[in-house]
């Protein structure tokens, strides 16, 4: 006999409450967890779409891009040795266009790679969400500390860096722009830490992510949402079984007077908790993903089905340790209590 | 022919400090088929013989023999097998599982003790125990729904569904108004002699001892008279 779904049916709205609980938290879980990632993808697209490998700014630059300069010599001896490397430099910056209205960019130039796209002097390649803005190919681009004009060769998809969309140059024009000859950066795909150059810091794609100040800073904070969510789930569980189990505490001691075996009561509140928790999970995935097809174009919001699966199981566990913990009162307790206790 | 023993059985609880016997060394014994009653002042230790005899709580010293078996040295999940196939309970309260119907109440003791009749024959066995306490017509109750007297009738049916050897009842009579008290009663008398159950059975009404076959009476932990 199914004990726990004839419990189930019988108490529809306890469970309901409990089912619903389960279905709030884990679907703001998946929101918040969906706005990191897109916040994230946001700032550093650019940097998280390149393959892993070694980054490498120069020693002095106090762990700061911005202030690295590479000798032109060491970057042509990486360059010769490792066929795949490729230097470059990230700096914000601002476009006008055809009607003179200024666009916030980041202006990103390399050397030849299939890696970053490559332009020719006075062309420009952008990131897509700039066609939002009216911009299209064969627009003529200005910039205050440019002498020349850019022209819009195309648009590349999902390039953002510091919440800004992307504008490839070439080294020329950046050259004029800000005025230095040196690159930033060297990135070694494949590369690994092992591999030193004098005069230059490595760091994996992970560290070197944690050196832009916005993007530890936002991904810090919002990952932090996430696993107080996850612990507070956790104890919310834990709570609502207990409160449950307390109750039927007396009922409990009446099954194990007649005979029922402790084990069978376990299975019985495992075989709930899976229930509730499984149904609304479902619901919780299937909202959070059609959220994440129909969240607005500007909204930083993506959702994979890898992370929402990951968090189920987590979620799942919780709930699992949270029914477990509840229960072992279950073992504790005296059939006799029960029925000295009275009616239950 | 003696079914059940009780052998020097002594019981205490420490409470703080002090340490209290409660029941000071008893014998008894209990005839198969025969209802055996238990009476004495409130406090005396009935409950907690009973409690004993049954198995729901252990001994401090002596011996609870059943069928030959000596159950105060089995492991806990042997003396589990025997509650569920061997023995019925009834209290003074129904105790019935809130959320299942009256006839799952009387399936889920069958699927306890382990009873290796088919589905269907469970069925009729459950609908002929329902009707012998008069409750067939509520079996797709939940117990919400019953009366007190209805509640505890289905107790009974409960308890002796799975063919217990004894049956343990504890004031089964007490939450009943006189009516309700004298029916149950003359079921219980009714479906031990029926089945050939042996119960023990503790209470306060004084007419209740008519239907006994056996009276002990109890004061302060030891057995005052034996009344056969
Ligand atoms: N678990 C326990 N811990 C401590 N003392 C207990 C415990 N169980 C019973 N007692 C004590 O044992 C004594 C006898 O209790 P018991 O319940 O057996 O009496 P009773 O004869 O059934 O009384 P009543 O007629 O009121 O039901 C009481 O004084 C009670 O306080
Ligand atoms: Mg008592």
């Amino acid at each position: 006999m199914n004990l726990a779904w004839k419990e189930i049916k019988k108490n529809k709205v306890r469970f309901l409450i409990l089912g619903s609980i389960v279905f709030l938290v884990s679907l703001l879980t998946f929101i918040i967890s969906g706005l990191a990632n897109g916040l994230s993808q946001d700032n550093a697209a650019l940097i998280k779409d390149l393959p892993e490998g070694q980054f490498y700014m120069n020693e002095d630059a106090d762990e700061t891009y911005n202030l690295s300069r590479i000798d032109s010599g060491i970057q042509n001896e990486i360059l010769k040795i490792q066929k795949d490397a490729v230097a470059f430099s990230i700096q914000m910056g601002f476009l006008n266009d055809e009607a003179d209205k200024q666009q916030s960019i980041a202006f990103v130039t390399s050397t030849d790679s299939k890696l970053f796209e490559n332009v020719k002097h006075e062309e420009i390649i952008l990131d897509s969400s700039l066609k939002d803005k009216g911009i299209k190919v064969g627009d003529t681009l200005t910039n205050n500390q440019f002498s020349g004009k850019f022209v819009v060769k195309g648009f590349v998809d999902q390039k953002k860096y510091s919440h800004a969309p992307v504008a490839y140059i070439s080294m020329e024009d950046y050259k004029e722009i800000y005025r230095v000859e040196q690159m930033q950066l060297v990135f070694t795909p494949e590369g690994d830490s092992s591999q030193e150059f004098t005069g230059l810091q490595s760091f994996s794609k992970k560290d070197f992510l944690n050196t832009i100040p916005s993007y530890s800073a936002e991904q810090m904070s919002l990952n932090m949402i996430v696993w107080f969510l996850v612990v507070i789930s956790g104890m919310l569980f834990a709570i609502f079984f207990y409160m449950m189990n307390v109750q039927k505490i007396g009922l409990y001691g009446i099954l194990k007077a007649i005979g029922l075996k402790t084990s069978r009561l376990f299975k019985m509140i495992w075989t709930q908790m899976v229930v509730i928790t499984v149904i609304s999970l479902v619901i919780s995935i299937t909202l959070s993903q059609v959220f994440n097809m129909i969240a607005p174009e500007g909204m930083p919001f993506s959702l994979s089905f890898k992370t929402t699966g990951q968090l189920s199981i987590v979620f799942l566990i919780i709930g699992f340790i949270g029914a477990t913990l509840s229960g072992i009162q279950i073992k504790k307790i005296e059939p006799l209590q029960a029925i000295q206790q009275g009616e239950v | 022919m003696t079914l059940f023993t009780i052998d020097e059985v002594r019981k205490s609880f420490t409470n703080g400090e002090v340490k209290e016997e409660i029941l000071k060394g008893i014998n008894l014994s209990l005839r198969e088929g025969e209802i055996t009653a238990l009476v004495g002042a409130s406090g005396s230790g009935k409950s907690t013989l009973l409690t004993i005899s049954a198995g729901l709580q252990p001994t401090s010293d002596g011996q609870v023999i059943f069928e030959g078996k000596n159950m105060t040295t089995m492991s806990s999940e042997q003396v589990r097998k025997v509650r569920a196939s061997k023995f019925g309970f009834v209290f003074q309260f129904a105790h019935l599982v809130p959320f299942l119907t009256v006839e799952e109440q009387l399936m889920l003791m069958l699927d306890v003790s382990e009873s290796r009749l088919k589905k269907h024959e469970q069925k009729e066995e459950v609908n002929r125990i329902l009707k012998l306490v008069g409750m067939d017509h509520r079996k797709n109750s939940y117990p919400n729904l019953l009366s007190g007297g209805e509640k505890q009738r289905v107790a009974i049916a409960r308890a002796i569904i799975h063919k217990p050897k004894v049956l343990f009842a504890d004031e089964p009579t007490a939450s009943l108004d006189s009516k309700r008290s004298k029916d149950v009663m003359l079921l219980i008398r009714e479906l031990t002699k029926t089945l050939n159950i042996t119960t023990l059975m503790v209470t306060h009404d004084e007419e209740m001892l008519s239907y006994a076959d056996q009276i002990i009476k109890m004061s302060d932990g030891l057995i005052l008279q034996n009344v056969d």
